[in-house]
């Protein structure tokens, strides 16, 4: 069965298809926060499921496909910032 | 009588009050809790013991503990059906008196005791609170004890969610205004990572103190002594230099990482939104937890009123600003559960023109300035703490013109719902002050209208005995 993961995006822009790339996404039986190389693409019945959430948490209908490359450690996703928001 | 040690000891003290039932059929921790909490929040029912949840055979949760007063009179050791007002005036009375903590050797919290690879935040049933958070939240009702790096004697506990990334990490919410972040900016400029103990179901008098928000420089366990009357029993941590509540059911130690950011959030939020988007924050890397034996695990479901936030607001801000404004001819402050935490009903005698402004200025000027938004303000014959009141005032005696104070660029936060996406990322905020008093200058005798009501139209001894001898009409 296909795994399901999620992640957070509002401007689908940033979120290239059809090349590699470095994503938060979280594993949907856990909700674990994981960093994974992988291919996203909006269309395809292959790969696993990658729902997206827009930054608020709500859910859009459609799901995308993934195909996770490589799971990276945590520390991938550390973003160098001295801003506190 | 002796104070409520620990979160087990409030549970003891609610099922004796007959305020939380236990729920043993089986509870999903992803939602279904989080759900209970909630609908126990908008309903205002009782609190509630989960003990079977999914995947953790053995593990409980407590939802909603400390949403209404009438819990929080219990976790206070007074009468569950204490009116508001009195809570409020306890509270006033006991914090006055600052009680410092005192050192143990042992506690509870350390009856197990995890660290370097066996550490695994997900062996607590870690909730999923509401569809669409960012993760699971492991700490929504806590203390996080964190030290200056300048001034090493104060210790700052807060309340500040955390949401569990993997078994060794955290996200915390650290804004720049709350003391917390204050600290951790510090620490970031000594590029030094920064020692927390999050200390997850400690007793009730410290979880309401770390809500207060006395400023810089105050340390919150001396507020929890006062509440709790007697000084609050603390342990030291296995790997980071600090102390915590020693009932506490879980303690997670760990470095706030200098410079360092993860995606984190979003949440719903006290405000009653889920406001804050997932955005890079602070990360928590976990190097000891310690707990209780069968450990609860608390579950405070921010969201519409009336929720924890709303409850501990109107007492411990309620008293923040009743300090702010300790100075001025105030009669009565209350902070309405309803309006979750950002507004302050004052009621003032008008003896001088422009109270109103001096009493905003005052709350404004305090630390609460971040937090509170909107300031009303109502003459004495109003009292704060009945809404009915307050909106009769607001719409008879609110001049469009000339009653509305805003400001702007005043200092605020990115959950504020009212804000606009660019605002609230850099905290850029407006604040409003409703002034509902009569002019001073209109005569009392030929300006000021006649209030229409028990108190304002009859004759004060017909209506007390009127009043008094009700039931006598037939009533
Ligand atoms: C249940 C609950 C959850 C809270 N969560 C947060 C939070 O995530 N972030 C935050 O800044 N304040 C949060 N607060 C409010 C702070 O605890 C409160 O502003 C407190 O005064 C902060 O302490 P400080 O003034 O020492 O920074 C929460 C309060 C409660 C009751």
């Amino acid at each position: 069965m296909a795994k399901q993961y999620d992640t957070f995006v509002d401007d689908l822009a940033t979120l290239p298809e059809g090349k590699e790339v470095v994503l938060a996404v979280r594993n949907l039986d856990d909700f674990k926060t994981i960093a994974v190389k992988a291919v996203v693409s909006s269309t395809g019945e292959e790969d696993d499921l990658l729902w997206l959430r827009f930054s608020r948490g709500r859910l859009r209908d459609k799901p995308w496909r993934i195909k996770v490359i490589e799971e990276l450690p945590f520390e991938a996703l550390f973003i160098e910032s001295s801003v506190l928001q | 009588m002796d104070m409520i040690k620990g979160h087990q000891e409030l549970v003891a003290a609610l099922r004796k009050s007959g305020d939380v039932i236990e729920v043993t059929r089986q509870v999903d921790w992803n939602l279904e809790a989080g759900l209970i909490a909630r609908h126990i929040n908008e309903t205002g029912d009782r609190s509630a013991l989960l003990t079977n949840i999914k995947d953790y055979p053995g593990a409980r949760m407590h939802a909603s503990p400390l949403s209404n007063y009438r819990r929080m009179a219990v976790a206070m050791e007074l009468d569950p059906d204490t009116p508001p007002k009195k809570i409020i005036d306890e509270y006033e009375r006991r914090v006055r008196r600052p009680i410092k903590p005192t050192l143990v050797k042992d506690g509870p919290c350390k009856e197990n005791i995890v660290k370097g690879d066996d550490i695994n935040l997900l062996q607590f049933p870690a909730p999923m609170v509401h569809d669409g958070d960012g993760g699971r939240y492991l700490a929504t009702w806590h203390v996080v004890v964190s030290r200056d790096l300048e001034q090493r004697d104060w210790v700052n506990w807060g309340m500040y969610r955390c949401m569990v990334h993997n078994e060794k990490y955290l996200g915390l919410l650290t804004l720049p205004g709350q003391d917390i972040g204050r600290q951790y900016l510090k620490y970031q400029a000594a590029n030094e990572p920064m020692p927390v103990a999050i200390c997850i179901g400690p007793d009730p008098c410290s979880a309401a103190a770390s809500t207060s928000s006395p400023g810089a420089g105050v340390s919150e366990a001396d507020i929890a002594g006062a509440i709790a009357q007697e000084p609050i029993e603390l342990v030291k941590c296995e790997t980071v230099d600090l102390e915590v509540p020693a009932y506490s059911e879980i303690v997670i130690e760990g470095h706030l990482l200098p410079n360092v950011r993860v995606v984190e959030g979003p949440f719903g939020e006290y405000t009653g939104y889920r406001t804050s988007p997932r955005d890079p924050r602070p990360v928590v890397k976990v190097s000891a937890i310690t707990y209780r034996n069968n450990p609860i695990v608390p579950i405070a479901n921010m969201g519409t009123p009336v929720d924890e936030c709303d409850i501990l607001f109107s007492i411990t801000w309620g008293m923040d600003v009743r300090q702010a404004v300790s100075k001025l001819p105030v009669a009565a402050v209350h902070i309405p559960p309803e309006a979750c935490g950002h507004a302050a009903v004052v009621a003032v005698h008008k003896i001088y023109e422009g109270i109103a402004e001096h009493v905003a200025n005052a709350i404004w000027g305090s630390k609460l300035g971040y937090l509170m938004p909107f300031v009303i303000v109502v003459d004495d014959d109003v009292d704060p703490y009945n809404w009915n009141e307050i909106i009769h005032a607001m719409f008879t005696k609110l001049h469009p013109q000339r009653s509305l104070h805003a400001r702007h660029c005043t200092p605020g936060h990115g959950l504020y719902p009212f804000l606009s996406t660019y605002e609230r990322k850099w905290g850029i905020a407006s604040n409003l002050l409703i002034d509902l008093t009569w002019p001073i200058d209109w005569d009392k005798n030929i300006d000021v209208p006649q209030k229409a009501s028990v108190r304002g139209m009859y004759p004060r001894g017909l209506a007390e005995k009127v009043v008094a001898g009700w039931k006598e009409y037939g009533f």
